[in-house]
């Protein structure tokens, strides 16, 4: 082929490609639900399964940060029906008047969601948003590199994981795991518990390699790193894939976080947002769901018909007696610089 | 070997080392059985067929490609337009106009980005497809004027006089002799405005709308979320085999031609 035969072909190509114009999906034929949440984060079958219930199209987009999605709706960003914030996030869409109330009418698998779960996110009483995963920041170690291990905060100071340890590149992830081991509360606006906190993550920070959010998953896999503070749904992947790797759940109490649903003002479908809410709390669906995305929903009847790999997972399983200790991170509000401060102190010391 | 030849060679492999090492790894590991790449745990090829029922990166590449091939054309034309005006036309005029063109540039992604979904918003223009390709031509038309300004500089403008002179009209000069002669700058330009829009992300978040989010936005989504992240290694080998099919092809177009 000469350069000349190969252009015009593809001029050709180009021409028939671009004559392939796919029909805007808001514009007509059945209705379509725009949801805005994290990626892979729910099963594609049971959204084609929804799809094909209500005989309509629904259209998922992502996002990569509860701040940056926020700022792009407070901007007036509009067309999204549903969105999944974690918890903190859920007040300030609440107070900044992005959310709509949820009708429980329409929503009667609202029931199935587990009270103590509840009991502890923001919005108790679900009037503006539904609990949709949870997730909890523990502690994942090497079994080859740490004997006898203790499900506690102190195992980050003992001498075999010296050096090789990393610790969550998060404010309130860190200096919460510190202040849950002296035994005060993640919200804490004391300046004297803040300060021993800090100092506790400074003595833990001896034997850290750094601070990180991403790369720590790789690094317990591959035996780089021997003690990891992670995020249970991370970790979930490395335990199931790798024998290796065992998981600790501090008695002292961990951080939980939670994403939940919300229904916006400015959604165009609000009677679709809301069956689609009802549909997974559907205790098969969220059952099935779970277990695809490996992080734990808050659904009761569900609960009892998950496999039992899935449900004694120690990634997924918190025992009972730190359920109780469990907390999660709320708004600071205007203590916000005590805490940046204190952090400010752990990232120079 | 003399000790300054050793030294520039060691410095050059060093350089395509940092390079290329990345790449490597990461098409190495798209055939990884571990999902994290700790570890090498046999070869697979599980996650091309993952990829292969990946309905959403699937989609969202699709897009990405769209938008990639409607905004090159535009921006080169404009950058290209733009760079001429620059070249040939000096007053004060133009000093601003340059400075609007360079402004993108230099100007943080993050605030171009905010900045554009605000007006688009503001204008009713809306979030969407159209908004991405917008912003795309936008900041994709500076990299084109600069790249094609350097090549202008160094133009010999004495043939464009000759052709004049031997009677041409100005249509036959641009098209007979500054088209031809600036092609591979152009090429450049556009390669660089298409590789550009594929990759970014911080201004497509901001602009893009219900049902477009782009490639770049996937995955940095899928890098907190997704248990099938090494769907992107295999993703990313195949773009990287096309890339280089590219850059072969737009080399072999552009070579010289071979003289009898």
């Amino acid at each position: 082929m000469n350069k000349r035969k190969f252009l015009r072909s593809l001029a050709a190509t180009t021409a028939i490609a671009s004559c392939d114009r796919h029909a805007d999906p808001a514009r007509s034929g059945p209705a379509t639900l725009q949801i805005y949440m994290w990626a892979d984060y729910i099963k594609p079958a049971l959204v084609q399964q929804f799809e094909l219930q209500n005989k309509c199209r629904v259209v998922i987009d992502t996002f990569d940060s509860n701040e940056a999605m926020y700022a792009k709706l407070k901007a007036g960003a509009t067309g999204f029906d549903i969105a999944l914030p974690s918890s903190y996030m859920v007040k300030l869409m609440k107070e900044q008047d992005l959310l709509s109330q949820i009708d429980r009418v329409m929503v009667p698998n609202l029931v199935n969601i587990s009270a103590d779960v509840a009991s502890k996110v923001h919005d108790k009483m679900m009037t503006h948003s539904v609990p949709y995963a949870v997730g909890h920041t523990v502690l994942a170690y090497r079994k080859d590199k740490l004997p006898k291990p203790e499900p506690t905060w102190a195992t980050l100071e003992r001498p075999e994981v010296k050096g090789r340890c990393t610790l969550l590149n998060d404010m309130r992830e860190t200096l919460g795991a510190a202040l849950k081991h002296l035994g005060h509360s993640i919200n804490t606006r004391d300046d004297q518990h803040l300060a021993a906190a800090r100092d506790l993550v400074l003595r833990w920070k001896k034997s850290t390699v750094k601070f990180d959010n991403e790369a720590y998953k790789t690094g317990i896999d591959s035996g780089e790193f021997s003690l990891v503070h992670g995020y249970s749904g991370d970790l979930f992947q490395v335990v199931s894939d790798n024998d290796k790797v065992g998981i600790l759940v501090p008695q002292e109490g961990i951080v939980m976080s939670c994403d939940e649903f919300v229904i916006l003002r400015q959604g165009q479908n609000p009677l679709l947002a809301h069956q689609f809410i009802n549909f997974m709390l559907e205790a098969n669906i969220s059952a099935e769901n779970m277990q695809e995305i490996g992080y734990l929903s808050p659904n009761k009847p569900a609960l009892d018909l998950v496999s039992r790999d899935f449900f004694d997972h120690p990634a997924i399983r918190i025992p009972d007696e730190v359920k109780a200790k469990v907390e999660v991170i709320e708004d600071l509000g205007p203590d916000l610089p005590k805490w940046t401060k204190a952090w400010d102190e752990v990232k120079a010391g | 070997m003399t000790p300054r030849r050793t030294f520039s060679g060691t410095v050059t492999a060093l350089v395509l080392l940092f390079f290329h090492a990345p790449l490597i790894v990461l098409v190495a590991n798209s055939f990884n059985a571990s999902r994290f790449g700790g570890t090498w745990e046999g070869f697979t090829l599980h996650w091309y067929t993952d990829l292969a029922a990946n309905r959403e990166v699937l989609e969202a590449f699709g897009r990405t490609l769209k938008i990639a091939l409607l905004a090159t054309p535009a921006a080169t034309l404009l950058g290209t337009l733009a760079a001429f005006a620059l070249h040939r036309h000096h007053s004060r005029l133009q000093s601003a106009h340059l400075v609007c063109v360079q402004l993108p540039l230099v100007l943080p992604e993050i605030l171009m980005g905010f900045s554009l979904l605000l007006f688009f918003i503001a204008t009713g223009w809306g979030l969407g497809i159209t908004a991405i390709w917008a912003a795309h031509v936008t900041f994709c038309i500076s990299f084109v004027a600069m790249i094609i300004l350097a090549r202008l500089q160094d133009f010999d403008f004495t043939l464009v006089d000759a052709a004049r002179d031997l009677g041409a009209s100005a249509w036959q000069v641009a098209w007979r002799v500054l088209l031809p002669l600036l092609w591979p700058g152009i090429l450049a330009g556009a390669l660089m405005a298409f590789t550009l829009s594929i990759d970014d992300f911080v201004i497509t978040f901001f602009v893009s709308g219900p049902g477009t989010t782009t490639l770049p936005v996937q995955i940095y989504s899928m890098m907190k979320t997704s248990r099938s992240l090494p769907v992107i290694n295999a993703l990313s080998a195949l773009l990287l085999f096309g890339t280089i099919l590219l850059v072969a092809t737009s080399q072999w177009l552009t070579r010289p031609p071979r003289r009898p």
